[in-house]
């Protein structure tokens, strides 16, 4: 079954009585539990194809069904409540709070979620434990590195159970080090089960992925499955 | 309840922004102060005036009838020469009157030697002491004999009293009023300056008698006060002496009165009037700084919010309404607005304190400025909170998460 399932969908941005077309019939499913790289130089429209796929963004025409559920009709109400359970960011520029706590930046998806949460800080201390961070808990964000920035982004990412991580260059602030860190914890969310889009200019971190997407102008350019051999050379 | 998730992301943004959360308290803390002090203020003149109404001897039970028509105590009509003595005497006649005291009033110089002063220079009967009920520091009041034989004697006020003789003994001694010589048999306990300026102490008594034969040679009168047996006869009282002072004077029936009454109700009539007037000054004064307050609020939170889009952003990635980012900035807004109010109550009320402690103004202090400040407070802080809370919401998430 397709988790997101994208028909022709078109965005152009207006811009004192300019129109800047963006993306131009993109149409592509992804299935559930796979893991897909989406590349293209930048201006390509990754970023834009990543907003509307995590629902902080309406295309301008095409259809937009996720898990099932056309988004174009959802008020604002639905599309957080769909952003808050189902999708999962991964940012470039880490977006934590600042001057919160590693802790409380891993809750934050919790504080919009639905019902009673039960232990929160419970559910975030084994998150960041997951990732490595059981002794940064109460750190902010200015007194961690990048590479600890970055896994405290996955943990949040992650405490509300999302279907998908949605992840824009992940690896772009981070050393080489931290960048194959981060890109095992990915590999590691895939065998769990989650659906992973990763976005990059990079096809070295490309190849992590089971399928590679570019993204040319506002198209897409070519779709391919990585072969086996591929992805274990990359390691 | 998500509100109070809410809630509790708008105190944590308060505190990690806490400069701007300061200079937005600023503006409504200052209003506020200035609030609880003006309010401090008028209610301590006004207890203040009160017992000075109080101590003044203006019982409930008397009242004073004033010659010439007009108001209270302001524009006083062309010099009126109809109230004489025996208007006095036919309203001591009166079955509800206990006492009357005819008085004549002029402005002069009083002199001591080499030291003179411009004192109020009444002319009364014995029974003024007892109308007042003012004592005596030293000496006698005015008697039935002085009365009698238009002695030429004198009972100072305090204020009269040291500045002719600068503490030193007084009773005996000499003092002229325009060429005659008046000796000082008395003098009054002093009462010190009322608020408004008014100095009771500034005045000098000498036998009404006196005063018509040999001081103003005039033989009308400038008031009459009257002390009815009990307060509750003061209106009868009233309507009795209008109805013999319009007789005696051959009012016609069209004619207006030409005197006017001073009752210890119109004195606090016109006080709480005065009162009403401080009040509307002060709520004018109070809305325009509190609306100052409640703009300064609204910019620097439109400031604030350009300078947190990104975190706008990100909350919106995770699942945050619109409705939440409002809801977080609405309460920014109000806890900012409250605690300003809430600093404004304190500096207020040290300075209020301040003022009573160095006697600079008398001061009281009620619960109404707390509660005051905390609906206006909470006003304020809804207003002019919902314009930038509105723009924080309605932020694409898209753009916000990625501006730089």
């Amino acid at each position: 079954m397709n988790l997101i399932e994208m028909n022709s969908i078109c965005k152009s941005y207006r811009n004192i009585g300019f129109e800047t077309r963006v993306l131009e019939d993109v149409t592509l499913h992804i299935e559930e539990g796979d893991y897909v790289g989406i590349v293209g130089p930048s201006g390509a429209g990754k970023s834009t194809l990543m907003a509307i796929m995590g629902c902080l963004a309406q295309p301008t025409s095409g259809e937009y069904i996720l898990d099932g559920e056309p988004i174009g009709k959802l008020n604002d109400r639905k599309l957080s409540r769909v952003r808050n359970e189902k999708i999962g960011f991964v940012f470039q520029a880490f977006h934590l709070l600042p001057g919160v706590t590693a802790l409380e930046n891993v809750i934050l998806p919790l504080v919009y979620a639905r019902g009673s949460q039960g232990n929160v800080k419970e559910r975030a201390r084994e998150l960041l434990a997951k990732v490595g961070l059981e002794h940064r808990l109460h750190h902010t964000p200015g007194q961690l590195s990048g590479g600890e920035q970055q896994r405290v982004t996955i943990a949040r990412s992650l405490i509300n159970n999302p279907r998908i991580i949605l992840a824009d260059e992940p690896t772009g602030n981070l050393d080489s080090k931290n960048g194959i860190e981060t890109m095992k914890t990915f590999d590691n969310l895939v065998k769990e089960g989650k659906t992973i889009v990763l976005i990059t200019h990079d096809q070295e971190v490309a190849r992590h992925a089971g399928r590679i997407i570019s993204i040319l102008d506002g198209q897409i350019a070519s779709d391919r499955e990585v072969s086996h051999e591929e992805q274990t050379r990359s390691v | 309840m998500r509100i109070f998730k809410n809630l509790g992301q708008a105190l944590r943004g308060l505190r990690l922004n806490r400069g701007n959360t300061f200079l937005m308290t600023l503006g409504v803390m200052i209003g506020i102060a200035s609030l609880t002090v003006i309010v401090a203020i008028g209610d301590g003149i006004k207890i203040k005036v009160l017992n000075r109404i109080a101590n003044m001897g203006f019982g409930p039970e008397s009242f004073s009838v004033i010659a010439g028509a007009g108001r209270m105590f302001f524009a006083r009509s062309k010099n009126t020469t109809s109230m004489t003595l025996e208007d006095a005497e036919d309203l001591l006649a009166l079955p509800t009157v206990r006492l009357v005291v005819p008085r004549q009033r002029k402005r002069m110089q009083i002199i001591n030697k080499k030291e003179f002063t411009s004192t109020r220079v009444y002319g009364v009967t014995p029974d003024w002491q007892l109308a007042r009920g003012w004592q005596m520091t030293d000496g006698d009041f005015l008697s039935d004999s002085d009365l009698d034989r238009r002695k030429r004697v004198v009972v100072l006020g305090a204020t009269p009293a040291r500045k002719l003789f600068k503490g030193k003994d007084s009773i005996g001694k000499m003092v002229r009023l325009q060429n005659n010589y008046y000796q000082v048999i008395g003098l009054l306990e002093e009462k010190g300056l009322t608020e408004s300026g008014y100095d009771p102490d500034d005045r000098a008594l000498i036998p009404l008698t006196t005063s018509m034969s040999r001081l103003t040679h005039e033989t009308y009168l400038h008031s009459i006060k009257v002390v009815s047996l009990d307060s509750s006869q003061v209106p009868e009282t009233m309507e009795a002496v209008r109805q013999i002072l319009r007789r005696n004077h051959n009012l016609s029936v069209l004619a207006a009165d030409d005197f006017r009454f001073i009752t210890p109700e119109g004195i606090m009539q016109w006080v709480t009037e005065s009162e009403q007037a401080l009040n509307r000054m002060l709520i004018l004064i109070s809305t325009v700084s509190l609306l100052v307050g409640g703009i300064v609020i609204m910019n620097i939170l439109l400031v604030s919010i350009r300078e947190r889009v990104r975190e706008i952003g990100i909350r919106r990635c995770f699942g945050a309404r619109r409705s939440d980012i409002t809801f977080q900035f609405l309460f920014e807004s109000i806890l900012v607005s409250l605690l300003g109010g809430l600093m404004g109550v304190g500096l207020g009320l040290a300075i209020s304190f301040g003022l009573k402690r160095f006697d600079v103004l008398p001061t009281h202090i009620t619960v109404e400025p707390f509660i005051l400040s905390f609906v206006f407070c909470s006003l304020i802080g809804l207003i002019f909170g919902i314009h930038p809370a509105r723009k924080a919401a309605f932020l694409s998430p898209e753009e916000s998460i990625r501006s730089q």
